[in-house]
C-alpha cells in the first residue's frame, strides 16, 4: 500500500520528466524527416504520413489484432525467460561452483545467432505461437541469467554478517538485505531481456507465422508499401516506449530508490 | 569625459548606472512602438517607412530597439558582478543611449536618408556591447561566461545581417526570426542566473517561516543545455529556410526541452512566491510559443504569428518586465516591489500574449484579438513607465554613486514619492 502511494505521489514528477525524452525523440523524428525530404517517400515515408498510415490501420481494425498477437508472443515468451533465467540464475550464484559451470553455457547461448534458434524452432515447432515464443524465451533467457546471477555473486558478505550478527529475522533478511540488491541487477537485465523480445518477436513472425507484426510486415515488404512498413515498425517501438517508460521504469525507480540514501 | 563635457550631465541621476538610460529607453519604446503599431492595424496612421515595409518596422523595433535595450542595460550591469570586475562608467551608459537614439532615428528615417545610417548606428550598437563586454566576460578562465558571449555575439549577427540585406534590397525578415531564437537563448541564459537567487530566497523565506525544505534550487546545466541546442538548432533550420516539417518537429524539441527545464523549478510552495511565478511564467510562454510554432509548420491552417508572438509578447516581454522590477529596482537601491502591480502587469502581459497567439486559430477575430494584446501590452508598460521611470530619475535613496545593491537594510520604499 505504501509502494502504491509513493509511487502515486511520485508520478506527477516522473511524468514531467519525460519532457526531457520526448525532446530527444522529436529531434529524431526532425532526423528522420530531414532523410525522408532528402531520398523521397518511396525510400523512407515522412513522419507525419507514417503516423497517418497508422492511424488508418488502426481505423480499419487491421492494427489491434496483430498487435496482439506480437504482444502475447513477444510478452509470453519474455515471462518465460524471466522466470527460469532468474530462478536459474539466483540458484546458479548461490554456489560458486554452479556459476563457475554455468558462465561457459551462458556463453554459448550469447553468441548464439537469435537467427539460428529460429531455424531450429521452425524445424521443432513449425508455423505456430511455439516458434516466436521459443526464440524470444531463448535469446533473452541467458540477459535474465546473468543479471541474476551477478545480484547473487555480488551480495555483501560482511552486511550478510551484520544481519546475523543482530539475529534478523530470515524474512527481514531476504526482503530487506538480499532482495533490494538483487532487483537492482535482475531489472536491468529483465529490461534489456524486453526490448530484445521485442525484437526477436518481429523477426520470428516475419519468417515464421501468418499473423503478427512480423507477418504484416512480410506483407507490406512484398507490397513495396514503405509507408505501411514504417507505421507497423511505429507500432512496435511505440509499444515497446510505452510499456518500459510507463511501467517497468517507474518500477525499477522505485526498487532502487535505497541507493539514493546516503549513507 | 563626461565631467568636461558637462558637469551637470554627470552628475545626472540617469546616468548612475549604466542600466538606467537603457531600461527608461525598453520602457518608452514599448509604449510608443506599439502605440504608432495599434495606429496603424487599428486606424491606418501610417508608420515609418523602412526596407521591408511596416510589420519589418514593428518587429525590427520590438526585438533590435526594445529587446535590445533591455538586454544592453541588464548586461551592463549584471556581467561587472558575475564577473567581479568594477562597474562601467557613467559615460558608457550615456554614450549606448545617444547610440540608440541615432539607431532608432536613423532606422525611423530610412525612408528618407536610405538604409546605410540605420545599418550603421544600430549595428554599432550591438557590436560595441560585445567588443565592450568580450574582455570580461572571457577575461577569467575560472570565471568564462560563454552563454552571454554566444549569445550577444550571435545578436550583433542578427543585426549586422538584417542590415545588410536591408541595405541590399532583400526581404530581412529571416534574421528577425534568427533573432527572437537568440533572444529567447539568452533569455534562458540570463534566467538561470537570476532564478539561482529568487527561487533560492523564496526557499529561504519558506524555511524562516518555520517550513521545512528539504532541498535547494539548483539551475542544472544538463537541462538548460538540452534546452539551448534546441531552441538554437530550430533557429539555425528556421534561418536556413528548411523544409517546414522538419523545422516543426525541431519547434516541438525545443518546446519539450523548455517544458523538461521546469523539472527544476517545481520546488513545492516557495514557486508560488510572485518573483518565482513570474519567471516560471517566462518558461512556460517560451514552450507554448515553441509548441505552437511546430503545430503550425506541421498542421495546416494555424498562423505561425501565434507561436512567434507567445515567444516574444509573452516569453520576452515578461521576463524583460522581470529584468525591469528586480535589478532595476535592486540596483537603484530598493528592495524588490511588493505592490500589487507587479502580479497585475505581468497577469495582464500573460494574457495579452495568449490573446495575441489566439488570433492565429482558425477563424479567430483578428483584428479584436491583435487591439486587445496591444492594449494589454500598452497598460503593462504604462505601468511600468509609471512606477519604474521614477527610480531611475532620481538619485538612489541609500546613498549610493553607483551600480550596487541596497546599502542599507531599511531601503524597502516603494520608490514612488506619494
Amino acid at each position: 500500500m505504501s509502494l502504491l502511494r509513493s509511487w502515486l505521489t511520485s508520478l506527477p514528477s516522473y511524468l514531467w520528466s519525460g519532457w526531457g525524452a520526448l525532446a530527444s525523440l522529436f529531434l529524431l523524428l526532425a532526423a528522420w524527416e530531414a532523410v525522408a525530404s532528402h531520398y523521397g517517400a518511396l525510400v523512407l515515408p515522412a513522419p507525419l504520413e507514417t503516423f497517418s498510415r497508422l492511424l488508418q490501420l488502426i481505423d480499419e481494425g487491421a492494427a489491434w489484432p496483430e498487435l496482439l498477437a506480437t504482444s502475447r508472443r513477444a510478452l509470453l515468451g519474455f515471462a518465460l525467460s524471466v522466470a527460469v533465467g532468474s530462478v536459474l540464475g539466483l540458484a546458479a550464484g548461490v554456489s560458486m561452483t554452479a556459476s563457475m559451470m554455468a558462465r561457459p553455457l551462458v556463453t554459448v547461448l550469447m553468441g548464439m545467432p537469435p537467427i539460428a534458434w529460429l531455424v531450429l524452432a521452425m524445424l521443432w515447432f513449425g508455423a505456430s505461437d511455439g516458434t516466436p515464443v521459443f526464440t524470444v524465451f531463448i535469446a533473452s533467457f541467458p540477459l535474465v541469467f546473468v543479471g541474476a546471477l551477478q545480484g547473487t555473486r555480488t551480495l555483501d558478505n560482511q552486511l550478510k554478517d551484520m544481519a546475523l550478527a543482530f539475529r534478523l529475522p530470515r524474512r527481514m533478511l531476504l526482503l530487506d538485505v538480499y532482495l533490494p540488491h538483487v532487483v537492482s541487477y535482475l531489472f536491468p537485465a529483465w529490461i534489456t531481456a524486453l526490448a530484445m523480445a521485442w525484437k526477436i518477436v518481429v523477426m520470428a513472425e516475419l519468417l515464421a507465422t501468418q499473423d503478427g507484426v512480423g507477418a504484416a510486415l512480410a506483407v507490406s515488404r512484398s507490397h513495396l508499401d514503405t509507408s505501411a512498413t514504417m507505421a507497423w515498425i511505429t507500432a512496435v517501438v511505440g509499444l515497446l516506449l510505452a510499456v518500459e517508460y510507463l511501467l517497468l521504469e517507474p518500477i525499477k525507480r522505485e526498487v532502487e530508490r535505497w541507493r539514493e540514501v546516503p549513507s | 569625459m563626461l565631467k568636461t563635457l558637462s558637469p551637470r550631465l554627470a552628475n545626472w541621476s540617469l546616468l548612475l548606472c549604466s542600466f538606467r538610460p537603457l531600461f527608461l529607453a525598453t520602457v518608452l519604446l514599448a509604449v510608443v512602438g506599439v502605440a504608432l503599431w495599434l495606429g496603424f492595424l487599428g486606424f491606418g496612421i501610417p508608420l515609418p517607412g523602412v526596407p521591408g515595409g511596416p510589420l519589418v518596422w514593428h518587429a525590427h523595433e520590438m526585438l533590435l530597439g526594445f529587446g535590445l535595450a533591455a538586454v544592453a542595460g541588464f548586461v551592463l550591469t549584471a556581467v561587472p558582478e558575475f564577473t567581479s570586475t568594477a562597474a562601467f562608467g557613467r559615460q558608457v551608459g550615456f554614450g549606448f543611449l545617444l547610440l540608440w537614439l541615432a539607431a532608432r532615428l536613423s532606422f525611423w528615417l530610412s525612408g528618407v536618408i536610405g538604409p546605410w545610417p540605420a545599418a550603421l548606428f544600430n549595428s554599432a550598437f550591438a557590436i560595441a556591447l560585445v567588443v565592450l563586454l568580450t574582455p570580461r566576460l572571457l577575461g577569467d578562465p575560472l570565471r568564462r561566461q560563454y552563454g552571454f558571449f554566444g549569445g550577444l555575439g550571435a545578436l550583433a549577427l542578427v543585426t549586422v545581417g538584417f542590415h545588410v540585406d536591408a541595405v541590399a534590397g532583400q526581404y530581412p525578415m529571416r534574421w528577425l526570426y534568427a533573432g527572437i531564437g537568440v533572444m529567447m537563448v539568452l533569455i534562458v541564459v540570463a534566467m538561470s542566473r537570476i532564478s539561482m537567487r529568487i527561487l533560492n530566497d523564496a526557499i529561504q523565506a519558506r524555511r524562516d517561516a518555520g517550513h521545512e525544505v528539504d532541498e535547494d534550487y539548483r539551475a542544472r546545466p544538463p537541462r538548460r543545455n538540452l534546452a539551448i541546442f534546441c531552441v538554437s538548432l530550430f533557429t539555425l533550420a528556421e534561418w536556413l529556410a528548411l523544409p517546414a516539417p522538419l523545422n516543426g518537429w525541431l519547434a516541438l524539441a525545443a518546446a519539450a526541452a523548455m517544458f523538461n527545464l521546469l523539472n527544476d523549478w517545481h520546488i513545492g510552495r516557495a514557486l508560488l512566491e510572485r518573483w518565482s511565478l513570474m519567471l516560471y511564467s517566462v518558461y512556460w510562454l517560451m514552450a507554448l510559443g515553441y509548441g505552437a510554432l511546430g503545430v503550425s509548420l506541421l498542421a495546416d491552417g494555424f498562423a505561425s504569428s501565434a507561436g512567434r508572438h507567445l515567444l516574444t509578447l509573452g516569453a520576452m516581454g515578461v521576463s524583460i518586465l522581470a529584468v525591469l522590477c528586480i535589478a532595476g529596482r535592486t540596483h537603484s537601491g530598493y528592495a524588490l516591489d511588493q505592490r500589487r502591480w507587479v502580479p497585475i502587469a505581468t497577469c495582464l502581459l500573460v494574457l495579452a500574449a495568449l490573446l495575441r497567439a489566439s488570433a492565429g486559430l482558425p477563424g479567430a477575430p483578428v483584428p479584436l484579438l491583435n487591439m486587445l494584446a496591444g492594449l494589454g501590452w500598452l497598460t503593462v508598460f504604462g505601468l511600468a513607465l509609471r512606477y519604474m521611470a521614477p527610480i531611475w530619475l532620481r538619485p538612489r535613496p541609500d546613498g549610493g554613486t553607483g551600480c550596487e545593491e541596497p546599502m542599507d537594510e531599511r531601503s524597502t520604499g516603494s520608490g514612488c514619492r506619494t
